[in-house]
């Protein structure tokens, strides 16, 4: 029995530091300076400086992508809450004609990658004069299923006593929404919410794709360009994309961290339950 | 019950007006280009079938989609398994479990762009710390990312590496779902541990394990940042996959009608796999 505790406990450490290891290492390489990073043997310890830091920031519209990313992704995501929500709404509690039509209909589109329709959702863009704008980026968020599913399989879980009882107090059907429906779906909501949050901020086909402008572009495509990608513009270093890459982990942590909760729920509601 | 409509109507107009404009209208689009010959400057012409053609004889279209499928075949046999093994472990109850449930999942939530600057630098073929300590141990070193015979491994490696926890999340939840009296009167009967997983654990998992799949098949079918940034395609066309390819053809040479093919293209592979793989499941019962 101990020894198969002392078993399962090396696999959990295997399995943390075959997460973390990669992370950290980066971060402990983006605190070297060039010279140090080519070292070999490669040490854990060295003269620690922020220098490839400080050459992102003033080399690069760090920042700028940042905000820009920090913009998008809050827009889009009230965007597909606003337009969501009502929606869900309607398929989880209201009687219409069409209305498992329309929901498979939209439901079927999870399968369907956005490759499929790039192109033609690039011509349409360009045919509206979006692009380069983040509405390019924003609407095209709305048009969130995911959400829609996860949010009518909350609304349908509502009981229905809550509603009869609301409309014997007078509540009309805006009311019930608002009043009654609304106030309780804060669960349901926040797991939208946070996995919004994520799948925007870390957007990349689609907004490289719409927005050519350095100075508009989210932080996806602006770290893109460290690497030698296509649009690699940059002599290549390890220690500022390094630098660049472990700036960018610190905000989607953060997020993460403290939303946790209703990520691990996202996760599990939008898959299994429904 | 009496009908909504109105009420409906209103809830809904918003949302189906962005979803039929940007979702709907050019998933169905993307069929009707796919016909045309259609550059970037000029009008389109209607092509018939002449772009369906024209990918069965392209080399570089049955490149990509091998690479496509080996990927596939790659990362998902290890993303279920590993998953699943990762979830039956941390349901016990452990000290640390939820810290390395969190830790794990990590990776998932990371700009995919800055997984490939972390990996290409852990992967470096001079100054990378794998080769480093490959090296230790009297191996290697291996051209991760350069050579033709390992960078399609490599990248695939990297997306085991980020999806793993996700899944994880997902077995814990269908792990959670199973009674525990079905345990409980497997070791009455003196069923070992070894048994009960076979037997109790594996067939109640197999709705979640569908649901696994078919996610994952969608999440890596779609894989474009990582290769993107880490070997765009190369070397040669060792790492150009079926999205890889769509990106050049459409977007950079603006060939929208053949791009717009090679993407119906993915999206069949994606429903054949999904296919089999419903098919595979149920055919065990």
């Amino acid at each position: 029995m101990k020894l198969k505790n002392i078993l399962i406990y090396i696999v959990m450490a295997f399995i943390g530091v075959l997460f973390l290891f990669p992370l950290l290492w980066s971060a402990i390489s983006s605190l070297k300076p060039e010279a140090e990073i080519m070292n070999y043997p490669p040490k854990w310890i060295a003269d620690f400086t922020l220098i490839n830091y400080k050459s992102v920031l003033a080399q690069y519209p760090y920042t700028g992508w940042m905000m820009n990313s920090l913009i998008i992704t809050v827009l889009s995501t009230l965007f597909v809450l606003a337009l969501t929500t009502p929606a869900a709404y309607a398929f989880g509690r209201l009687n219409f004609k069409g209305k498992k039509v329309i929901f498979t209909l939209i439901v079927s589109m999870l399968l369907i990658p956005i490759q499929a329709y790039i192109v033609p959702l690039f011509l349409l863009v360009s045919e509206l004069k979006l692009l380069n704008t983040f509405a390019a980026l924003i609407l095209v968020a709305g048009a969130n299923v995911i959400s829609v599913y996860i949010l009518t399989s909350f609304f349908k879980g509502i009981p229905n006593e809550l509603e009869e009882a609301a409309r014997i107090d007078g509540c009309k059907d805006f009311g019930i929404f608002w009043k009654v429906m609304l106030p309780l779906t804060k669960p349901a909501v926040s797991t939208v919410t946070i996995l919004m949050f994520i799948s925007n901020w870390n957007n990349f086909l689609w907004p490289m794709i719409a927005i050519r402008a350095n100075a508009l572009k989210p932080l996806t495509v602006g770290i893109a360009q460290f690497m030698g990608g296509a649009n690699s513009t940059a002599q290549f270093q390890y220690g500022t994309s390094l630098a660049a890459a472990c700036m960018a982990i610190i905000p989607s942590v953060i997020v993460f961290l403290s939303l946790q909760r209703y990520f691990v729920e996202g996760i599990t509601n939008s898959g299994i339950k429904g | 019950m009496k009908s909504q409509g109105k009420v409906a109507a209103l809830f809904l107009l918003p949302y189906l007006l962005v979803f039929l404009v940007f979702r709907f209208g050019p998933s169905v689009a993307g069929l009707f280009i796919g016909f045309m010959k259609w550059n970037i400057v000029g009008d389109a012409q209607f092509a018939g079938l002449a772009n369906f053609k024209k990918l069965f004889n392209d080399p570089i279209f049955w490149v990509s989609f091998k690479n496509t499928l080996l990927f596939l075949l790659l990362t998902l046999p290890p993303l279920i398994v590993f998953s699943l093994l990762m979830a039956v472990l941390l349901n016990q109850k452990l000290r640390f479990r939820n810290a390395v449930r969190t830790i794990s999942i990590i990776p998932y939530v990371l700009i995919p762009a800055v997984v490939g600057i972390i990996w290409n630098w852990l992967y470096d073929n001079n100054f990378g710390i794998l080769n480093y300590y490959l090296k230790l141990i009297g191996l290697g070193p291996i051209e991760w990312l350069t050579s033709e015979k390992w960078a399609l491994f490599s990248i695939a490696l990297v997306t085991v590496w980020s999806y793993l926890g996700y899944n994880m999340i997902l077995y814990l939840a269908g792990l959670q779902d199973i009674s525990a009296d079905l345990y409980e009167a497997a070791k009455i009967d003196g069923a070992t541990g070894a048994q009960a997983f076979m037997r109790i654990t594996l067939p109640m998992l197999k709705p979640i394990t569908s649901m696994v799949i078919t996610l994952t098949l969608v999440n890596t079918i779609q894989i474009f940042d990582q290769i993107f940034v880490m070997t765009n395609g190369g070397p040669g066309t060792a790492t150009l996959t079926l999205v890889q390819y769509l990106y050049g053809t459409a977007f950079q040479n603006y060939n929208l009608g053949y791009g717009s093919v090679l993407g119906i293209a993915t999206l069949v592979i994606l429903i054949v796999f999904v296919q089999i793989q419903s098919r595979l499941l149920k055919l065990d019962d």
